[in-house]
């Protein structure tokens, strides 16, 4: 079959003993290189530089661009890592890729994340980002949708797994009874009418549907963050392990990951640019207005509620609502306390 | 000077009237040739739209009816999968346009225990190629050309998307729900599909944009650009982003009528490669994608802007001929008026035997030259007349102002005039007018004890007057000195100066005779104005009129003589109604009121001060105003006899 | 200087008004003799109206009244007041001329 579409299916990859091996050997020789520099470095003189392998949940866009901002102006080069970003895919799950010890770090949806740790993997949050959900339901006025209310006895499009999270406990809490249809992320079903009410992320498929010619006031949005069902997204990750050995490194990619957002923030143009190029690079469709809005919307998202700044800490209260969540859904079994999921890495 | 000359204003009219006819000319011109430009151009963009929109809605119906009768045909239950291969064999081979097709069951609906079953046949190396599709890495339940048909019931075209496998192309999906009947229930059983390349859409747009002034794009159903001269539109952006990009909210408003399936024309300004625009759009119905045609209103109005600069060129050269041909008339016209203006400024400043251009012309200006020449003439006999007049009059004015200088060197000037008599004080002023007038004064001793005095006025003015009170004075001073009675006197100078007057000229006068040892003083007036008597210790009154007949009017007319004591210290102010009748600017009267007033003043003073304080208070009043008559006046002041001085001086100095 | 002439049965009224100076009084002469000419026995000349009269203006009366006593005619006054009335007075010509108090007395 010809068609391009992408589906979000997530491969789950058995991690191998033989994997584990090479990790371990891997982070022993960065203990005995990291010795050595530490052991020949004069006082005072630049920290020897380590290569970082960065993965992401999806392709190249906004979503992602304080990553990119920080690797494009030597934020990341400026502490001593040499970061490469690694685009994720349908196939290439940014956790599975950490896990495997295909990569250092990535970044997961804190649910994702926890999904992860619940099932023995030892990864733990370094730094949180996105504090404030981007998950949203679409609808169509003119489908007659108003209100959450109205949402009762409709046809509604999902997409798997840890995106239905949110959506679930609403209509459970809402007492709300409605046929989840699993969409492509086309939106075509939605668009024809096959569906009376979309998920849609607001930085990306909110945008998409402005784009296919729906006026903003001819939908209606609803926001879990709006809803009492806010869980954090975007936030950086790697092994408990990778940690212990090289506290400073993790700590390191927080600060320069948040000074890149920093700078994409009040470089928009700027940012949009370096994004265009980076998707075209890896031959992603990209346009200008949906990349401009992706990043505007991420200000939002990042700095909630006009904060001034960038806080890379996971606030207890918004893990616990989640982890909650994902226990009281049968998702996660296990109490992960607070402490020890979050590894605050930033001085 | 002549910023504003006839030939300026008319070359100006002139040229201001045909540059608006010009201006006008060219914008009707280029108004109905834009129009008939657009109204070709509206043609020929629908036109292309619908033709285009329609040559391709005829290919994609015929992949669409394949595909329906197949999907019609997999309704029967019995097909083995031998049947179904040579099935989608056939559809590749018979239908050159299909570059593959799928036929995609439902999870085990072909084979109970295959949960995903979908043959697929599509072009590979001109070559059949044949593959099957689904599997846990691609559940095709969730792909657009399956889910669409299956949720919305119904076959549908899938927006277009590159074919990352088969060389970059733009493909679409047609995709058909089949029924069979399960449990004698007609239910969903599969999809099948045809995908066709558009890349002769693209090839047939590119084609028809390089014959075209403009170019043609096509959207998908939600905007996408499926078709752009601009390859980095095609399926990155849809024209909403591609707007949001722009900042344009009327070409989002134009995609939103595009998408919608509407058909029409309109005015785009600044669009990317054309600029100023018009875009002609129409949809093709059946998979709602829209077909758009840009016409650059540059490329369109080229001929029009051509023709217009040419006949704008035609005419501003016309207008630099026509403007040149005025002013040569113009000047031509104006010059005699020119060289006519510096005669006639010659001759104004004096020189009326400056040359006068000959008229050439026998037209408004040879006339006006002529009639400039008579006036000249005109002119000269006025001017030699004139001299002549002039100089009669002057003649005529030096002669009055030597009979005024003689009839004033008739009247005594020389004051004191007796200064050796202590009995009196007499003093007399006579301010004449401008012109000669009549007004006469005069005293003289009739004997040691007798002093005669008078003022006299003659009607009228001129030399007739003048002549009148030179006889009047010589007459009198004759007869006064042959007869003493003031009454007498008159009555004879009037018998005189009445016989033979046609004219009816007269003669007002006051005479008196006092004799200086007693202070008696006897008078007589011919209709003379009362005089003022100042006493020495009282204010002044005035001396009751006689209303006797003013002399020279009726022979035998007699008057009579009164009698009066002037007391040392006494004055008789003795004046002509030059006087009460001085004027000031306002043309009030200096009147009698005022006279006495200012004469009461005087008590004390001398006959000389008396008058001097009465002219100044005159000259105050009139106060600058021309004096239209002669203003005499004549004060005579008793001062007591010689006996009675001689006394108080023995006494004194005893 | 204005001048009206009326004719009468008795006579001709000639009303005079404004100034009769030096300037106006030739006029009045004028006038005066076009009615004497005419054959006009008795002249009423009233003087209501007129402001000021000069010696020249005396002169001219004096003019025309000659001129109808040479035809054997006879010249009136009326109105007569103010100023023009102590002119009268004072040059004695209202001892010359018979003087009424109204145009129509003097007919």
């Amino acid at each position: 079959m010809a068609d391009s579409a992408r589906a979000r299916v997530r491969k789950k990859t058995m991690r191998t003993n033989y994997r584990k091996r090479v990790s371990f050997a891997r982070g022993a020789a960065f203990l005995l290189i990291a010795a050595l520099c530490a052991a020949l470095a004069v006082p005072g003189t630049a920290r020897a530089g380590r290569a970082v392998r960065l993965a992401l949940q999806w392709y190249p866009q906004a979503q992602f661009a304080g990553y990119y901002m920080a690797l494009e102006k030597g934020l990341y080069a400026e502490r001593g890592l040499y970061v490469t970003i690694l685009p994720g895919s349908a196939n290439n799950n940014s956790l599975s890729r950490v896990v495997d010890g295909r990569a250092d770090f990535c970044t997961a949806f804190l649910s994702s994340a926890l999904e992860y740790r619940d099932k023995g993997e030892e990864l733990v949050n370094v730094g949180q980002f996105v504090r404030k959900s981007a998950l949203m339901l679409v609808a169509r006025k003119d489908s007659g949708i108003k209100s959450v209310k109205d949402l009762d006895g409709r046809r509604i499009g999902t997409w798997g797994d840890n995106f239905q999270l949110q959506p679930v406990a609403l209509f459970k809490r809402e007492n709300l009874d409605v046929t989840l249809v699993r969409q492509s992320p086309s939106f075509e079903l939605f668009m024809r009418g096959g569906l009376d009410a979309a998920m849609a992320m607001w930085y990306n498929e909110y945008h998409r549907l402005i784009s296919y010619g729906l006026n903003p006031e001819e939908m209606t949005a609803f926001f879990f963050s709006d809803l009492d069902l806010n869980q954090p997204e975007d936030g950086l990750y790697c092994l408990e392990s990778t940690l212990e050995m090289w506290p400073g490194m993790a700590a390191a990619m927080v600060e320069a990951s948040a000074e890149g957002w920093r700078y994409a923030f009040a470089h928009p143009e700027e940012t949009v640019d370096v994004i265009l190029r980076v998707m075209k690079k890896a031959n992603v469709r990209a346009n200008r207005a949906h990349q401009a809005w992706m990043l505007a919307r991420m200000k939002d998202i990042i700095l909630p509620d006009g904060a001034k700044d960038i806080d890379t800490r996971l606030r207890q209260a918004d893990y616990e609502r989640t982890r909650d969540a994902l226990r009281s859904s049968g998702v996660i079994e296990n109490d992960i306390p607070y402490n020890d999921f979050h590894k605050e890495a930033a001085r | 000077m002549k910023v504003h000359g006839i030939a300026f204003r008319l070359a100006s009219l002139t040229l201001l009237v045909s540059s608006l006819i010009l201006a006008s000319i060219v914008g009707y011109n280029y108004t109905v040739s834009r129009s008939i430009i657009m109204d070709q151009a509206e043609d020929r963009g629908t036109l292309l739209a619908r033709a285009t929109s329609s040559r391709i809605s005829n290919v994609l119906t015929s992949v669409r009816k394949v595909a329906d009768a197949v999907s019609f045909s997999l309704e029967d239950g019995s097909l083995s999968e031998k049947r179904l291969n040579d099935l989608g064999n056939h559809i590749i081979s018979d239908n050159p346009e299909i570059f593959g097709t799928a036929i995609a069951f439902e999870p085990y609906a072909f084979k109970a225990d295959q949960e995903y079953y979908a043959p697929y046949h599509y072009r590979s190396q001109n070559r059949i190629a044949f593959t099957r599709l689904g599997g846990p890495d691609y559940q095709y339940f969730y792909m657009d050309w399956y889910q669409l048909p299956r949720e919305l019931d119904r076959p549908v075209w899938t927006e277009p998307y590159f074919d990352e496998g088969g060389g970059h192309q733009l493909m679409s999906t047609y995709s058909v729900p089949f029924h069979r009947k399960r449990f004698d229930e007609k239910t969903l059983a599969g999809v099948v599909t045809a995908d066709i390349s558009l890349g002769w859409i693209k090839t047939m747009l590119s084609d028809l944009s390089e014959r075209e002034a403009g170019y043609v794009f096509m959207l998908s159903r939600y905007g996408t650009f499926l078709a752009h001269p601009d390859a980095d539109l095609v399926q990155n952006e849809t024209i909403f982003s591609w707007a949001e990009t722009l900042g344009r909210a009327d070409i989002r408003e134009l995609g939103r009528r595009m998408v919608a399936g509407e058909s029409g024309i309109e005015e785009v300004d600044g669009l990317p490669l054309t600029g100023d625009s018009f875009l002609y759009f129409t949809s093709l119905p059946d998979q709602q994608w829209s077909i758009g045609v840009v016409f650059p209103k540059e490329a369109m109005f080229a001929d029009v802007f051509r023709l217009n600069r040419e006949v704008a060129t035609l005419g501003i050269l016309g207008f630099i001929a026509l403007a040149l041909l005025i002013i040569y008339l113009a000047t031509r016209i104006t010059r005699p008026l020119c060289n006519l203006t510096s005669s006639a400024n010659e001759m104004a400043s004096g020189n009326l035997d400056a040359d006068v251009p000959v008229a050439a012309s026998r037209d408004e200006v040879g006339e006006l030259t002529a009639s400039f020449l008579t006036m000249r003439e005109s002119l000269k006999g006025y001017i030699a007349n004139l001299t002549e007049t002039t100089a009669a009059k002057e003649r005529i004015e030096s002669e009055l102002r030597i009979a005024h200088d003689i009839q004033m060197g008739i009247l005594p000037k020389l004051f004191p005039a007796f200064p050796e008599r202590k009995e009196f004080d007499v003093y007399a002023s006579i301010e004449p007018a401008k012109e000669v007038g009549g007004d006469l004064y005069d005293f003289f001793f009739l004997d040691d004890d007798h002093f005669c005095f008078l003022v006299g006025d003659v009607s009228g003015k001129g030399v007739p007057a003048a002549f009148f009170m030179a006889v009047t004075k010589t007459l009198l001073k004759v007869v006064a000195e042959r007869d003493f009675d003031p009454g007498v006197v008159l009555a004879k100078v009037n018998d005189d100066l009445a016989e033979d007057n046609e004219a009816c000229m007269f003669v007002t006068l006051f005479l008196a005779v006092i004799d200086i040892d007693s202070g008696e003083t006897r008078y007589a007036s011919a209709g003379h104005n009362p005089p003022l008597l100042l006493p020495a210790d009282g204010p002044c009154e005035w001396v009751p009129p006689l209303n006797e007949l003013v002399a020279g009017v009726m022979e035998g007319t007699s008057y009579t003589t009164k009698t009066m004591r002037m007391n040392p210290g006494d004055t008789l102010f003795i004046y002509t109604d030059g006087v009460t009748e001085a004027m000031d600017k306002d043309n009030n009267l200096y009147s009698e009121d005022r006279l006495m007033e200012e004469v009461n003043q005087c008590g004390g003073r001398s006959a000389e001060s008396i008058i001097r304080t009465v002219a100044a208070s005159i000259k105050a009043f009139t106060g600058g105003a021309e004096q239209s008559d002669d203003i005499t006046m004549l004060a005579m002041q008793y001062l007591g006899s010689r006996k009675t001085n001689k006394e108080k001086h023995d006494g004194n100095n005893d | 200087m204005e001048i009206t002439i009326e004719k009468r049965d008795a006579g001709t009224l000639v009303r005079v008004g404004g100034r009769m100076d030096a300037v106006a009084a030739p006029d009045f002469e004028k006038e005066c003799a076009g009615v004497v000419e005419s054959g006009e026995k008795l002249v009423v000349v009233d003087l209501a109206q007129l402001e000021y009269i000069s010696s020249a203006g005396l002169r001219s009366i004096l003019a025309t009244a000659k001129k109808i006593k040479a035809t054997g005619g006879a010249m009136k006054f009326s109105g007569l007041a103010g100023m023009v009335e102590e002119v009268f007075q004072v040059s004695g010509l209202g001892t010359l001329f018979e003087v009424a108090a109204t145009p129509d007395e003097a007919f």
